[in-house]
């Protein structure tokens, strides 16, 4: 290592590559052994179902106190098991101790008999019909709807055209400004030729989406986490962690071609929701409309929704009773970090149960 | 230990290398155990991991830091491979080069579509002038007329050689960037004090992975990065194009039925879908106008149930979906959604 300019003595880089390379032989053992992994450890019964979807209502220990429903409604990108990860780290089961009863759409894994659906097939379509069965088995007019990411936008869209439906709205790093100098896939996505690209791929495959989303950070999350995870590899316990997120990461559906086509082309590419020029089949999206009391919770070192992207909600849309809130994390750490457990289902509950 | 200044790094890299092949086994159908370890997809990126931390062990004891770190094993946006790879040229009939269609996928960061060099073409490295005059050449021949039975074949491979010149093309500027962010990082970590406490490896290590991924960022937010990036997807998805069509025409022949045939198919059915809860929802509109007017006829007020609007809720998921609370599916504790 003659003239690097690096203060290691060669002596010590090769013992403490060699003491790496035994930990990294040693740890084979643990992952050898390690058994399957699941997601979704919250009790939980199917109430509806239709194509791919399903409306899973969770169930608590106690009674809900909570006299309104609470719906998740999750992004179509990865698998809404990010929001009961594990038992210790699960949005929804914290929710229900705080006496919140609550659904959520799984919207399955879009095969090819689903590349014609729309966004108006998913927020005009199956998000009502969800929405509907609830009211119908709670005999009430309208539900609490948190939306996540993309689940945020299409919650937003849904509050705007059927108002008297939802009660509050409650958003977690949703994007509304999708042209933020700091927001990379939108930047990236800008001249991309997406019409060639959804009628080349039909669906998008789920690698695809994958694949851009690692290239987002690629040197940290293809090479540094799997060097970070050499250090954990005798701790079984916390290899099973690892492998939970890695299996939610990477176990993710393809999109519905239509659908993507028009998210990535209207919202990513023409930033049609903040401009007011968003339609979902054919209605226009006139977040006026939003007259509810929102909640908006954003994390601020999120690196695909810049707060940036979401803070400038209150602004655009009618409602009085705004409320941002936040967080200090990342896109995923909201729900799965310590921190977010203690603090952002309170936060929530809390926010409900005010009004 | 010999006297070979690095074996401590060969020693490593063949650690990583044996591990990688060990993984890949499980992904080879005639091996014993193939596929049987749940943690086989996670030593599978773990390995390619460490083989690029391997990399960069050996650049820092050449004395310079990081070894094309952002191209993920050579494979750039969506999965494209290096187009010095396989080939996409089969004869009609082959599957798709790359494609296994009865078999396992390749390996997480391997080409999914083998698109590669003409075979038997000496072709240079895209990105150098020789390979620019070759293209050159290469593009004034497959752009003469082609005639006789098989002039729509020939013209179908001329455009499907004439995107794979343009992808090789693309494909290079865009390595080019992604080495000017590496350079740029490399310099950045050299023109860093140096700590005056001996370090360790690692920690040289993670200061580099911020550095590298402070340059990236920076480069990936740029115009120009946006310009090259679009333009290779777009160039991929041209290429990707042109051999889905050379499929079809062979699914075609085989009488099989093809993508597009299948896509038009399932686009008519989602149009009668849609068409069909329209006509639903229209029904259970008349249906609640009909109880409206019978009442009204009846001399009574219409009825409405608390918390019951007049249109009937969830009439129309009642005639598409399965509403399963009364037999609700119960989840074992630790069940799976799919």
């Amino acid at each position: 290592m003659n003239g690097n300019p690096f203060s290691f003595e060669p002596e010590s880089a090769r013992a403490e590559v060699e003491a790496f390379r035994r930990k990294l032989e040693a740890g084979m053992e643990t992952l050898k052994h390690l058994g399957p992994i699941e997601l979704g450890t919250t009790p939980r019964e199917a109430v509806y179902s239709e194509d791919k979807l399903t409306l899973w209502y969770f169930k608590g220990t106690k009674k809900p106190t909570a006299k309104t429903p609470l719906l998740i409604c999750y992004a179509l990108v990865n698998t809404p098991w990010m929001v009961d990860l594990q038992e210790d780290r699960s949005m929804v089961r914290n929710l229900l101790a705080q006496g919140e009863d609550v659904y959520l759409i799984d919207w399955g894994y879009p095969d090819g008999a689903d590349r014609w659906l729309t966004l108006e097939d998913y927020i005009d379509g199956y998000l009502d019909r969800c929405i509907d069965v609830i009211r119908k088995r709670h005999a009430i007019e309208s539900l609490n709807l948190l939306g996540i990411c993309q689940g945020g936008v299409f919650s937003l869209c849904y509050a705007a055209l059927h108002p008297e439906k939802v009660r509050n709205l409650v958003t977690m790093v949703t994007p509304v400004d999708f042209h933020t100098p700091d927001n990379m896939l939108s930047h990236w996505a800008r001249n991309i030729d997406i019409d060639l690209f959804v009628d080349t791929y039909g669906n998008v495959p789920a690698d695809v989406m994958n694949f851009a989303y690692l290239t987002l950070k690629p040197v940290r999350l293809n090479q540094q986490k799997y060097v970070g995870l050499v250090d954990i590899l005798d701790n079984p316990k916390e290899v099973e962690n690892f492998l939970r997120m890695e299996k939610w990461i990477f176990d993710s559906p393809d999109q519905a071609g239509e659908a993507f086509r028009e998210f990535a082309r209207d919202f990513f590419q023409k930033n049609q929701l903040i401009k007011g020029e968003a339609h979902i089949g054919g209605k226009a999206i006139d977040l006026k409309k939003i007259t509810h009391p929102v909640l908006n919770i954003y994390a601020e070192q999120d690196h695909l929704v810049p707060p940036a992207a979401s803070t400038p909600m209150g602004d655009v849309i009618g409602s009085k009773d705004y409320t941002a809130l936040a967080f200090k994390g990342g896109h995923i750490g909201i729900y799965v970090s310590g921190r977010a457990q203690a603090q952002v289902p309170p936060a929530i509950h809390g926010w409900l149960a005010s009004r | 230990m010999s006297d070979k200044p690095n074996d401590f790094i060969d020693q490593y890299q063949a650690f990583v290398r044996a591990g990688l092949e060990t993984w890949s086994r499980q992904f080879d159908p005639a091996s014993e155990g193939a596929a049987a370890s749940p943690s086989a997809d996670i030593m599978g990126r773990m390995f390619s991991g460490l083989s690029g931390y391997g990399d960069w062990i050996r650049s820092m004891a050449a004395g310079e830091p990081g070894a094309a770190p952002f191209a993920m094993g050579g494979v750039p946006p969506f999965g494209q491979p290096d187009p010095a790879g396989g080939s996409p040229y089969g004869p009609p009939g082959a599957f798709p080069p790359g494609a296994a269609p009865f078999g396992y996928g390749p390996p997480p960061g391997a080409a999914p579509f083998g698109y590669g060099p003409p075979p038997g073409a000496a072709m240079p490295q895209p990105g150098t002038e020789q390979f620019d005059e070759w293209a050159k050449v290469a593009r004034e021949a497959l752009s003469m007329p082609a005639f006789g039975l098989t002039r729509e074949q020939q013209e179908e491979q001329q455009a499907l050689f004439r995107a794979w010149i343009d992808y090789a093309e693309h494909y290079a500027r865009f390595q080019a960037l992604l080495q000017g962010v590496n350079d740029r990082a490399g310099a950045a970590l050299r023109d860093q004090p140096v700590p005056s406490d001996p370090e360790s490896m690692r920690s040289v290590y993670d200061r580099w992975v911020n550095l590298a991924e402070e340059n990236y960022g920076e480069a990936a937010l740029s115009d120009e990065f946006r310009e090259v990036y679009a333009a290779l997807v777009n160039a991929q998805m041209r290429l990707k194009v042109l051999q889905q069509k050379q499929v079809e025409r062979v699914t075609k022949q085989a009488g099989m039925p093809t993508r597009t045939e299948v896509d038009s198919l399932g686009e008519r059915l989602q149009a009668m879908r849609r068409e069909l809860r329209h006509m639903h929802g229209l029904v259970a509109e008349v249906e609640a106008l009909r109880a409206e007017v019978a009442a009204l006829r009846a001399g009574k007020a219409p009825g409405k149930k608390a918390g019951v609007s007049r249109r009937p809720i969830a009439a129309e998921a009642a005639s598409t979906g399965k509403k399963v609370a009364g037999k609700a599916k119960a989840v074992a504790k630790k069940g799976r959604a799919r």
